[in-house]
């Protein structure tokens, strides 16, 4: 490809992108391909060609739902779209023969569409229908089979088919049904309803309002807008979903101090875990005279159970890119540096292309699109180490060193890499820069809450019955995340607590769910909302095992530099392990606290003097937890480790 | 040179033949000892002329392999050397190509960069990424990630030591597995997870280790 210019780049945004009324979408990011996307996605290319019919199939970033990985979603022209989920080799066969040429739907692999309708805009054609489990028992069968008897004593049976969904997106609402194409959705649909919706609602298409799910979808995808729509390794297809648009208008027609007044109405605070306002982390670095200047993609996503990052940067690098160029024009920095784990290859390939087109296409380098602005880009990968998302880690680790953090002040934008001035903003940052630009800083400061403005990613794991990544404005509740978009807890168990922000975050106990989001409300809770990882506990979970799991983490992370982490952190998870051996002695929790106070004090950077927290925040909404093993002696300890995974091995020290 | 390579290179047999000679040798000389209960100085001198013969070819040997390992240094340092902070990027494709940082390659880094060894060292021993051992036949990832340390991997963990009698972060004695434990794979989604051989497996329990593991063994076995 040629160098392009704006009249190219306007162009191709033009074309409308979901065109092309056949097409296979296949999300190929790590989780994807780990659970078999790979083979899925050769079968349909395989299979395409016997079809008769043009049908395209693209490889795709993810759509978040990494509980049915891997996920397909497939357009056929006169059928309404539909996403499945869990499909196997049989099942990309039975797609290929049944839905593809059948016109006809696969059981219990349909995921429902969570953007639902509330009137419907034309005939019926398909019913998803799944019991979403208030009670025991499932009657999703039961209701397949009378909604079709139903459809058949009034003759639609071969217009309408009633097919069992494998997620609904709603939970605990008794029986909910979904109307395609409408996406019009009823639930706790009872056995005497069944007559009435296919009469009123499938042969009259009229809503029945006593059934009708009207709370509207709470996601808002800004961050992740374009994941699953595109192949990150087809610039010309990015072209089309109008990635660089947002670039265009800074270059076009505003002065960096105007982006960065941009950036200032939208209210986005860095995404990484601090929440620092990124408009004045641009403005503090243009302010400084010096040049060159940098700025760094810090995709070192160390904390484990979080990988909204690396499923951004595998669905839609441009993106990252895009926001990077516009960010250097702000800060008039002329090189950049994607910093992201070499335990991420496929991110780490698909960046690496995403510059390279840019390149060719003219968006880095010399003179981009004619601006007279000159900028390049660079992947450095990391090699797995947690302190290393520490700016100032980050920064030894790219000059080659060991990733030590050093004191701050001078901070990176006053002196960082090579001793220069430097930004450091994380990819969500990033990748949310463009669709400022875009529809506004305005726009984006709609969503949000208080002082937290805008949208945020979360990956919502561990005992929750549909682990995903989910993007809320902030201001949703920790409720609404794990109950209503994530179906609660894994096999009907009760809640214990939300762990957030990782290893330098809290626990978050059960009465304290209704909490707002914002950076501000999880840091009053003892907790911070971190990189945006979140850890659902059930009540089998101890959380005296899991803070001291968190700490071992952090002891085995610490680079050693400065005592209080490395002997703190150390004499801390001694005095854990002893109490979860039942060993535990007069005044230990007092200990615990005293050496906190000294770590939170004292340590250099941020991974010690966050390291305490997970352990504090246990402390203070499970005391009594801490108290029984302590008083509760060796027996207590005994007939908890009966009902607990057996042990793994001691720390090691941090470099063996 | 992964260990698969140099099998293929140097094939048992031919290892165990070279063996043998010393054998040998030292069979011939004991024989000669019993006979004479000493052993004639001309024939000492014959020995000896004939191992100095051979170590010189050893040595030369020795001096060829490390013209390679130069070589390939060379070819890493004059691909990165506008690079600022390349060392990283240097032990990165070093690892990649190897499964490990050998000692001698570290050392010709040190060389070709001017760059003390201790420094190379104190790069290498911070990271995790990095393995200064080569890795196994087989390699298990276990993720202790937080959401597969709650759903059960640490029973994973104490199944996968059981059966291949290893420690964590250590290769068995017949270098056949390789058994880790990695911080977070990125699959919480399937969790508990692991990655075995560069494929993941996910939605695991402790019986399935032992089966994964059984499965990757087997085929080597009938061959």
């Amino acid at each position: 490809m040629s160098k392009l210019t704006y009249a190219d780049l306007e162009k191709y945004s033009k074309v409308f992108a979901d065109s092309g009324l056949n097409w296979v979408r296949v999300s190929m990011d790590t989780g994807g391909i780990a659970a078999g996307a790979d083979t899925v996605c050769s079968i349909f290319e395989k299979g395409v060609g016997t079809l008769g019919f043009g049908m395209e199939v693209r490889r795709v970033g993810s759509l978040g739902y990494s509980f049915a990985d891997p996920l397909v979603e497939i357009a056929r022209e006169g059928m309404p779209r539909v996403v499945y989920g869990r499909v196997d080799d049989e099942v990309a066969k039975r797609i290929l023969q049944e839905h593809l040429v059948g016109r006809r739907l696969i059981d219990d692999h349909v995921l429902a569409w969570r953007n639902r309708a509330l009137t419907f805009d034309g005939p019926t054609t398909y019913i998803l229908v799944k019991d979403t489990g208030a009670e025991k028992g499932d009657k999703s069968q039961f209701f397949q089979f009378s909604l079709a008897e139903e459809l058949k004593r009034c003759n639609l049976q071969d217009k309408v088919q009633v097919v069992r969904a494998l997620d609904m997106g709603v939970y605990d609402a008794g029986v909910a049904v979904q109307f395609l194409p409408s996406r019009v959705t009823y639930t706790n649909v009872l056995a005497p309803d069944v007559a009435r919706i296919v009469k009123t609602s499938v042969q009259g298409k009229k809503i029945i309002d006593d059934l009708l799910y009207k709370k509207p979808d709470k996601q808002v995808r800004v961050v992740m807008r374009n994941c699953g729509k595109f192949d990150p390794e087809n610039f010309q297809d990015c072209l089309r979903y109008g990635v660089y648009q947002g670039l265009v208008r800074v270059l076009q027609g505003m002065k960096p101090e105007e982006a960065i007044a941009e950036m200032k109405t939208s209210g986005l605070r860095g995404r990484g875990g601090a929440g620092f306002p990124t408009w004045l982390k641009w403005q503090i670095t243009r302010a400084v005279q010096r040049t060159p200047k940098y700025i760094i993609c810090n995709g070192d996503e160390g904390d484990p159970g979080a990988y909204m990052d690396r499923s951004v940067l595998e669905g839609d690098p441009h993106s990252v890119l895009e926001g990077m160029i516009i960010a250097a024009y702000a800060i008039g920095a002329t090189r950049g540096y994607f910093y992201i784990r070499a335990e991420y290859p496929l991110a780490v390939a698909r960046v690496e292309k995403a510059i390279a087109d840019a390149r060719t296409a003219g968006l880095l380098g010399e003179n981009i699109l004619g601006s007279g602005f000159s900028f390049d880009a660079k992947v450095r990968l990391g090699a797995g180490a947690f302190v290393c998302g520490e700016e100032t880690a980050l920064i030894a680790s790219i000059e080659g060193k060991r990733g030590s953090p050093s004191p701050r002040p001078p901070y990176p934008s006053e002196r960082g890499l090579f001793g220069h001035p430097t930004a450091i903003n994380n990819v969500e940052t990033l990748a949310a820069v463009p669709a400022i630009f875009v529809h506004g800083g305005t726009w984006y400061s709609q969503h949000g809450y208080e002082k937290s403005r805008g949208t945020k990613v979360f990956a919502v794991t561990g005992k929750v019955r549909n682990p995903q990544l989910v993007e809320v404005p902030l201001g949703v509740t920790l409720r609404d995340i794990v109950f209503d978009l994530c179906g609660g807890v894994f096999g009907g168990k009760a809640i214990k607590a939300v762990q957030t922000g990782g290893p330098s975050g809290g626990v978050i106990p059960e009465h304290l769910l209704d909490t707002k989001v914002s950076y501000e409300s999880l840091q009053e809770l003892g907790s911070i909302m971190g990189s945006g990882g979140m850890i659902v506990m059930d009540q089998d979970d101890s959380m005296v095992e899991v803070s001291r799991f968190y700490l071992r983490f952090c002891v085995d992370e610490s680079c050693g530099k400065c005592a209080p982490c490395r002997i703190g952190g150390y004499q801390m998870l001694q005095i854990l392990n002893r109490l979860v051996r039942g060993r535990g002695e007069k005044g230990d929790v007092e200990r615990i606290r005293a050496i906190s106070k000294a770590m939170q004090k004292a340590s250099l950077c941020g991974l010690g003097q966050t390291a305490p927290n997970p352990v504090l925040s246990a402390l203070r909404y499970f005391d009594p937890e801490f108290k029984a093993y302590l008083e509760g002696g060796m027996s207590y300890a005994r007939k908890m480790s009966a009902n607990r995974p057996p042990e793994p091995a001691a720390a090691e020290p941090a470099n063996a | 040179m992964s260990p698969d390579t140099v099998r293929s290179e140097l094939p048992a047999n031919q290892l165990n033949a070279w063996k043998d000679d010393e054998a040998a040798l030292l069979e011939s000389l004991e024989q000669i000892e019993n006979k004479h209960g000493f052993i004639p100085r001309h024939i000492a001198e014959e020995v000896s002329r004939v191992l100095e013969v051979k170590l010189e070819r050893l040595r030369k040997l020795q001096t060829k392999v490390e013209s390679n390992v130069r070589k390939e240094v060379d070819a890493l340092v004059a691909k990165w050397k506008d690079e600022e902070g390349s060392l990283i990027l240097i032990l990165h494709e070093i690892e990649n190509q190897h499964g490990y940082v050998p000692r001698e390659i570290a050392m010709e880094v040190s060389y070709a960069l001017g760059v003390k060894l201790a420094r190379i060292y104190e790069v290498l021993t911070f990271y995790h990424y990095f393995k200064l051992k080569p890795p196994g036949r087989h390699n298990m990832s276990l993720c202790l990630g937080t959401a597969c340390y709650l759903k059960g991997a640490p029973a994973m963990l104490a199944e996968a030591k059981s059966q291949l009698k290893v420690e964590e972060g250590s290769t068995t004695a017949d270098r056949e597995w390789h058994l880790d434990v990695v911080r977070c794979i990125g699959c919480c989604g399937m969790s508990p997870a692991m990655v075995v051989d560069g494929k993941t497996y996910g939605r695991l329990n402790a019986s399935d280790v032992s089966r994964i593991i059984a499965q990757t063994t087997q085929p080597k076995a009938k061959s």
